[in-house]
């Protein structure tokens, strides 16, 4: 350890240092561009599970596993013939393989000549789905089947190697480390050590999941750098609890394995989509009648020797609970159920007067509600309601109406009301683009500014550059999501992983906007950035729904490959009955738009 | 599942919409980076609350001010410190419109590149230092305001306000003499313009009124409007409109703005600037004030001569008489040497060539160009009746010997006549100003 101080005194270290201020936000970039490349570059590659099979053999691929069949061009085999209804039919795949028809239209709909009934039918390999006048004829895939077509499937890594990336960022981290240890008197070997662990912990990260076949690390890496940002941040603060740091950071990513190994298997989260629904409501509940209040909101729980935050661990639950498979979603109790709960949720949000988590969560809700009901009135309803209640939250607490007061007009008072938004926009302008090097600033002995106004820490300490990279990493997860939505298998996947990103966003736009005074200052952590354990925790458990939503071939290992599903049509005998088939000319199969076949 | 697909789209539109708060965030930054940056919380560049960085240099490159770490310091000679004391200002900021303030970005060397992680930077003035010295002490001790501005490039050669103070001293302050110190006159304080308002009131009549040049004015030593008495400093007799202007005569001004009504006269101090407030380089200078006095004649022949509630800021003056010398348009004035700051045009050049000569007329007709040797001088006096029976003594103009193209302003608080008081100075400050 002298040796090291011995040596990081010395001039050459501070040299070093300085050089390495302009080096780091630099580096920033590129590697938040290199994920970006890698997330977005790809070609959409759908997955197929099964075919249907026209009259005159025309084959329509089923992409994923919860298909409508109609006339409209919205629905996922397109079938134009006029006795089909614009949405005629759905076909759900459960996750032990086992296909149901279900009929939505006015229109009639057969299983082998049986008309489906409400609650639906089974279908299987070589069964004949009449729709309308139109019969069809179901194809199942095998296991096999479906590991050749997996050959011919892109991989990813190949725009950007994530190794490449890794090694990238483990020279971020070392320059952040130099720089601390140059400029942060405080900072010592256990700031050394919280570097040496968040990189050693990507490296063995990667190292595991390369070995047993995962090809995909972009969602993992841009959480790693945005970790690391924070766990600069944390260094410039309170560098004698880098300890406690490592911990938050080892229990979010073993959290996030264990919940993205989880959602490998549908059957098992729709079957415990009630109990994290009531596991959320114990935590508010038992937040409300525990908690403290600090800063003016009651949102902290003591437990042991660590005190956090249950309404962290709540986003997540509302996630589980929110998102939904698609027969779920012709039901509209059960969208009114849902409703009830979110209002649940943020009226226990505003009782404890954590309006900006309140607000996150409606936001959220918004964008789940609106993926459950694709209807504008619905949200329009929500919004109304949620209008009428933070006029409610505004009489009752004075304090929140005080920061609406604030808003733009922080430079008015910059003693009291607008102290922390004036010195952490202070402190962002004096940065510039490359900052003052972390653990060279002023403004991290500001209340919250580890926290709530973390925006203006980065900028003044890693400069604006570091502080857009941070932004830009987590709207990349949002389009990546999008992307990733259009071969999605199951509607449960696209919801929690767009209702993750949403509510990372909401997240960091009051945090950011809330510091610099382009919105009210509601005290929000910026996702992975800002100092804290059960927020650390919460984003990592967020992204293996992101993670969840990534079918690309063997990118996610919350994604189960395809080609391991057992059951469908892998029976040997059937396969003699199947198709022979090299799939790369029927991929190019005019299915989008057959025409009349009776 | 499309469907669903369509809709996740709905998270993008949140993308958007935090991209647009970014947008919002960096113009902000861009636009007012500087002045968050120069907030005293910034402790990069401010030891215990003082600014530690940065050098304020006047055109010759004379130290005015300069700070470092834990140490400042102003000018080297007392007298400098003192006359520029309102152009530099105080490292308290108790001067706010004082270069050490108003140019705090400069200073501490502030861009959007490297913030302030960088060198504090200099801050180059127009102003010359020993100008500045001769006006302060023209002025001897009397509260009042000197300017001097090159009417072609906008450059301000002279701008000091007494009564000041060195700031390596301090001042007393229970000594009421001190009242108002931190006060930059030139800018920042108007005052009742008398005779001088009488260019104004001149400008709207060449314009309006089609046979103003073939008019006689009669002067008796007085004249009666609606009963009230309108005094003049003497009986001048008849008058052509060069003649009133050169006897600055308080009779024929107050038939002509009776001619032209109070409204008249307002909409031409508006659009002439001197009831507005102006950016000098970012400083925001005090406005002026003219009330149309109505159906009230008596008080419209009064703001027509520059009382009634005639207020003007010696700087708002300044900019109408670089106007007038620069053929209508004035470069508008700078404190920042190499920064210009654009131009506008106040009147057309007719008028503002009718106006240059008159004020030429002034001088060779009634003030005596002996009295500015080796000036072309162009000029108008005021001496502005204040309400406790004294005057303030104005003296406006510009020169127009080549390479001199000076524009200026005197001003003396409760000095008596323009003529007497306020004229000599000007003299001095611009013999020193073109001959050295």
């Amino acid at each position: 350890m002298d040796i090291l101080t011995g040596f990081l005194d010395g001039s050459a270290a501070s040299v070093l240092a300085a050089v390495s201020r302009y080096a780091a936000p630099l580096l920033a970039l590129w590697i938040v561009v290199r994920c970006v490349k890698s997330m977005l570059r790809g070609r959409y590659e759908p997955e197929t599970w099964a075919y249907l099979y026209l009259p005159g053999e025309v084959m329509v691929p089923l992409r994923h596993w919860e298909c409508i069949i109609g006339r409209a061009r919205s629905s996922d085999a397109c079938i134009e013939h006029p006795t089909i209804d614009r949405m005629h039919a759905c076909l759900i795949r459960d996750a032990d393989g086992a296909w149901t028809a279900y009929g939505l239209g006015k229109g009639e709909t057969q299983v082998n000549g049986r008309t489906v009934p409400d609650g639906g039918l089974p279908i299987e390999d070589a069964d004949v789905l009449t729709l309308g006048d139109v019969p069809a004829r179901f194809v199942d895939l095998t296991e096999e089947e479906r590991s050749s077509l997996l050959r011919y499937r892109r991989r990813p890594g190949r725009v950007a190697r994530p190794v490449s990336t890794l090694l990238l960022l483990s020279v971020y981290q070392l320059l952040l480390t130099l720089q601390q240890l140059v400029y942060n008197h405080d900072a010592g070997f256990e700031t050394a050590l919280a570097f040496a662990a968040i990189c050693g912990a990507g490296w063995f990260y990667f190292i595991v999941l390369r070995a047993s076949g995962q090809r995909g690390f972009e969602v993992e890496l841009l959480a790693f750098f945005l970790s690391t940002v924070g766990m600069s941040v944390a260094a410039s603060s309170v560098p004698t609890a880098m300890l406690r740091q490592i911990l938050f950071l080892a229990a979010g990513i073993v959290l996030f394995l264990v919940l993205g190994l989880w959602l490998r298997d549908l059957t098992r989260l729709k079957a415990t989509r009630l109990p994290a629904l009531i596991a959320a409501l114990v935590l508010l509940a038992a937040n409300l009648l525990l908690a403290r209040v600090t800063y003016g909101a009651q949102n902290w729980v003591q437990l042991g020797g660590f005190t956090f935050q249950p309404s962290e661990f709540v986003k997540v639950l509302y996630i589980y609970a929110g998102a939904a498979t698609l027969d779920r979603l012709f039901v509209n109790r059960n969208l009114l159920f849902y409703i009830a709960f979110s209002a649940v949720c943020v009226g226990a949000l505003a009782l404890m007067g954590d309006f900006g988590t309140g607000l996150v969560f409606f936001v959220t809700f918004l964008v789940i509600s609106y993926m459950r009901s694709g209807s504008f009135a619905t949200v329009l309803l929500a919004v109304t309601a949620a209008a009428l209640g933070v006029m409610l939250v505004l009489t009752v607490k004075p304090y929140i109406l005080a920061r609406f007061q604030t808003w733009g007009h922080v430079w008015d008072d910059v003693y009291n009301t607008g102290f922390q938004q004036v010195r952490s926009m202070s402190a962002a302008a004096a940065g510039g683009l490359f900052g003052f090097g972390a653990g060279n600033g002023w403004f991290v002995d500001i209340v919250a500014a580890d926290t709530d106004l973390v925006f203006g820490v980065v900028c003044e300490e890693l400069g604006l550059i570091t502080g857009l990279s941070c932004v830009a990493s987590v709207v990349a997860l949002a389009c990546f999501v999008v992307k990733n939505a259009a071969s999605g298998r199951s509607s449960y996947f696209v919801i929690a992983a767009a209702g993750a990103v949403s509510m990372m966003m909401m997240q960091l736009a009051l945090n950011v906007f809330g510091a610099m005074d382009i919105l009210p200052f509601t005290g929000v952590t910026f996702p992975f950035v800002s100092r804290g354990g059960s927020s650390l925790i919460s984003c990592w458990m967020l992204i293996a729904f992101v993670k969840g939503s990534d079918v690309r071939a063997n990118a996610s290992f919350a994604v189960k490959r395809p080609d391991k599903f057992s059951g469908g049509a892998g029976v040997a005998d059937d396969a003699a009955d199947a198709p022979t088939y090299d799939p790369r000319p029927r991929r190019r199969a005019p299915y989008r738009r057959p025409g009349p076949q009776a | 599942m499309k469907k669903i697909t369509k809709r996740a789209i709905s998270s993008l539109l949140l993308a958007a919409l935090l991209a647009a708060g970014m947008g919002v965030y960096l113009y902000r930054l861009v636009v007012h980076g500087g002045e968050w940056a120069s907030f005293y919380a910034n402790d990069s560049v401010y030891s215990d609350g003082v600014l530690n960085r940065g050098t304020v240099l006047d055109r010759n490159g004379t130290l005015l001010a300069f700070a470092g770490d834990q140490v400042y310091g102003y000018a080297e000679s007392a007298a400098v410190r003192t006359a520029c004391l309102h152009v530099v200002g105080d490292v308290n900021g108790n001067i706010g419109t004082g270069a050490l303030t108003a140019f705090r970005p400069q200073l501490i060397g502030y861009n959007l590149l490297t913030g302030t992680t960088g060198k504090g930077g200099d801050v180059k003035l127009t102003i010359d230092a020993d100008l500045n010295v001769t006006a302060y002490n023209a002025l001897a001790g009397r509260n009042g305001a000197v300017l001097v501005c090159n009417y072609r490039t906008g450059e301000l050669l002279c701008m000091t306000s007494s009564i000041s103070y060195d700031p390596n001293v301090g001042f007393n302050a229970s000594d009421s003499a001190y009242e108002g110190v931190y006060i930059n006159r030139a800018i920042s304080a108007s005052f009742v313009p008398g005779s001088v308002f009488k260019l104004v009131t001149l400008a709207a009549a060449i314009e309006n009124i089609p046979d103003l040049y073939s008019q006689t004015f009669y002067c008796a030593g007085s004249v009666d409007v609606d009963g009230h008495t309108i005094t003049c400093t003497a009986a001048h007799g008849t008058l052509t409109v060069e003649q009133a202007l050169a006897h600055s005569c308080n009779c024929a001004f107050a038939q002509i703005a009776l001619q032209l009504g109070g409204d008249v006269i307002r909409d031409y101090a508006d659009a002439y600037g001197l009831t507005s407030s102006h950016s000098l380089n970012g400083i925001e200078t005090a406005a002026g004030r003219v009330d149309d006095a109505g159906s009230d004649r008596e008080n419209v022949a009064w703001e027509g001569i520059g009382q009634y509630n005639d207020l003007v800021v010696p700087y708002s003056l300044m900019r109408l008489v670089c106007a007038v010398a620069n053929g209508g348009t004035v470069t508008e004035p700078t404190l920042l040497a190499g920064k210009s700051n654009g131009s506008e045009r106040l009147m057309n050049a007719a008028t503002a060539n009718a106006i240059s000569d008159m004020m030429s007329y002034n001088v060779e007709y009634n003030y005596g160009s002996s009295m500015f040797p080796g000036l072309q001088m162009h000029a108008k006096t005021g001496t502005a009746e204040f309400g406790d029976g004294t005057s303030h003594a104005w003296f406006a103009g510009f020169i127009t010997n080549a390479d001199a193209p000076y524009a200026f302003v005197v001003l003396v608080e409760h000095g008596g006549s323009g003529y007497a008081t306020a004229a000599p100075i000007a003299n001095t400050v611009l013999q020193k100003a073109v001959f050295g």
